[in-house]
């Protein structure tokens, strides 16, 4: 545990100066917010801590996630099909961590389609996204060695209005009936519009969001469904890279460390109500 | 190499870093720049590239009617209607006391009726086939399959019976009724005897019976299985108790998403 020395000597270092700096009366700070800059500190501490861990050799247990093993199955079954893979990386732009995830989760079944020669075409609803998505598939295709089989037009940009978008896309599933559907991003009420439709056509259906209302939608229309963090985990499993995995290992030790702190708020809560302490913990967790 | 590798990751890294920490300095200039720089830089970088969108967009569709692919006739429809936005957008108000600008959102002109009379039908015809959506695919979930779907029916339907007045007139006495007639099933299910099916029912509607009559048949008593007061139970406890788990995973995923792109961990988006 205590082994990556350069760690835990930058870590000290770091932890040195902020106490100095508390010191000399944090100066440029909002003091109300303290709390949850040490929380992202410690938090960032640790999955640096093992993400260095992973790179360094150390393992990585990785629970199967159905949803993301059943990627290259549904790719494998376009491709007995000779249909292609649709892949719909949400309705929202660049700037909304989701659409990243999804377009990185494009970049990992591009590198399918392509091993298998399989069409693929990604609706997309902004154009910055349309540019992000193409520039991944192209790099996925060239890291694959199959340049020659990427196009441009298969990452289109159809409209940026949710319900056209909705209708567009739907009209393609109706028309070229793709053999696998893949929803991967920030959806709202299109979310089911969508994956009924794929559904009626008989396809594969793959889902990831962190779009918590839309998860219900997902899970009853769809094959397979990325809850949440797993959406989030779904590079690090599809890749494979030990950095990304060491990450994961991270998640969830914070996530330990959040149900620590609810347990430790309760009881606390619990005497302050009880009037045995005179602090609110509450009232410091708070975002201010 | 490095105008496509390590420059992209040191700009995500500064813009993610200064953005994040931003939000903790007490500085005007730094809280200018996380407020309304940062955002607005965005904005004007995505009013640029809507150009490549829509020249795209009339790319496809053009070469589907030039080269009429399957289904070239909806293109048509794309392609008459992207013109007819820019006319009425740029070209053609359809009221001259109307300033440009303004027109986009005054009534009578074109582009207010095609807004209004177009835009506005098409969306709402989209969304309201999500409830036929819902019908089908509630169909799907709801169906009996294993306990987990006989639970969600069950809760779906109290929750669905208590939010409507309807729900409010059913007595709790009803439901404890139904609830024996139900453990009455289950025992059957288990025994599959005659003897203890019958005794279960009796001894439950006597019990039933008698309770009520003890204590005059008051609609909302006792209140759990007063249809109102479980769905508000079932609504705020064990869903949120859910939801709340999903919540604090879907935060935590996007933490650590966040810090690796900031950080440089995560290179996909690169290519790499």
């Amino acid at each position: 545990m205590l082994k990556d020395k350069e760690f835990w000597l930058v870590a000290g270092g770091l932890s040195l100066a902020f106490i100095i700096y508390w010191l000399v009366g944090l100066p440029l700070l909002k003091e109300e917010r303290i709390v949850m800059l040490l929380v992202i500190m410690v938090m960032s501490a640790n999955l640096i801590y093992y993400t260095r861990f992973a790179r360094r050799g150390g393992e990585i247990f990785l629970r199967t996630i159905p949803g993301l093993k059943a990627v290259e199955e549904a790719v494998g079954r376009s491709t007995e099909m000779g249909k292609s893979v649709l892949y719909v990386p949400g309705i929202m732009d660049m700037d909304q961590v989701e659409t990243v995830a999804g377009v990185i989760i494009l970049g990992h079944v591009s590198k399918m389609t392509s091993r298998y020669e399989t069409s693929l075409n990604v609706p997309v609803s902004r154009s910055i996204v349309m540019k992000a998505a193409r520039e991944t598939v192209r790099e996925a295709y060239t890291m694959e060695g199959r340049p020659d089989l990427f196009q441009d037009d298969m990452v289109h940009y159809l409209t940026d209005d949710q319900f056209a978008y909705a209708a567009g896309v739907n009209g393609i599933m109706v028309r070229e009936k793709p053999a696998a559907c893949l929803y991967m991003g920030k959806f709202f009420a299109e979310s089911l519009i969508l994956a009924e439709t794929g559904n009626s056509i008989g396809a594969i259906q793959i889902a990831g969001t962190a779009s918590q209302s839309q998860i219900p939608f997902f899970v009853t229309a769809c094959d397979y469904t990325l809850i949440g963090e797993e959406f989030f985990a779904a590079s690090a499993y599809l890749s494979q890279s030990p950095e990304l995995m060491g990450g994961l290992k991270g998640q969830d030790m914070m996530k330990a460390g959040v149900t620590v702190a609810i347990l430790v708020s309760l009881f606390m809560r619990i005497l302050f109500d009880l009037g045995l302490i005179k602090w609110n913990i509450i009232s410091i967790l708070t975002v201010q | 190499m490095l105008w496509k590798r390590q420059i992209p990751i040191l700009i995500a890294t500064v813009v993610g870093l200064s953005t994040l920490f931003g939000w903790f300095i007490d500085h005007a200039g730094v809280e200018s720049f996380v407020n309304d720089d940062a955002t607005q830089w965005y904005d004007i970088l995505a009013s640029f590239a809507i150009f490549l969108g829509a020249l795209n967009l009339m790319k496809l569709q053009g070469k589907k009617v030039v080269k009429q692919q399957s289904g070239w006739q909806y293109s048509l429809f794309a392609i008459g209607g992207f013109l007819f936005a820019i006319v009425a957008g740029f070209i053609y108000k359809g009221n001259d006391a109307v300033e440009w600008g303004v027109h986009v959102t005054s009534k009578g002109t074109l582009f207010k009726w095609m807004f209004e009379y177009m835009f506005t039908p098409l969306s709402a015809t989209m969304f309201a086939l999500l409830a036929f959506f819902v019908a089908s695919a509630s169909y799907r979930a709801f169906r009996v399959r294993n306990l987990e779907a006989t639970l969600l029916l069950v809760s779906g339907i109290i929750i669905m019976v208590g939010r409507v007045p309807l729900g409010s007139s059913i007595s709790s006495w009803f439901v404890m009724y139904l609830l024996v007639l139900i453990i009455a099933i289950f025992a059957n299910i288990k025994f599959k005897d005659k003897k203890i099916t019958f005794g279960t029912l009796l001894v439950g509607v006597l019990v039933v019976t008698v309770w009520g009559a003890l204590l005059g048949w008051p609609v909302d008593q006792p209140g759990l299985f007063y249809l109102p007061v479980l769905q508000d139970w079932i609504y705020n406890n064990p869903n949120v108790a859910g939801a709340r788990a999903i919540m604090i995973g879907i935060g935590l995923g996007i933490f650590a998403t966040s810090i690796r792109y900031i950080l440089g961990i995560e290179k996909s988006y690169i290519g790499e």
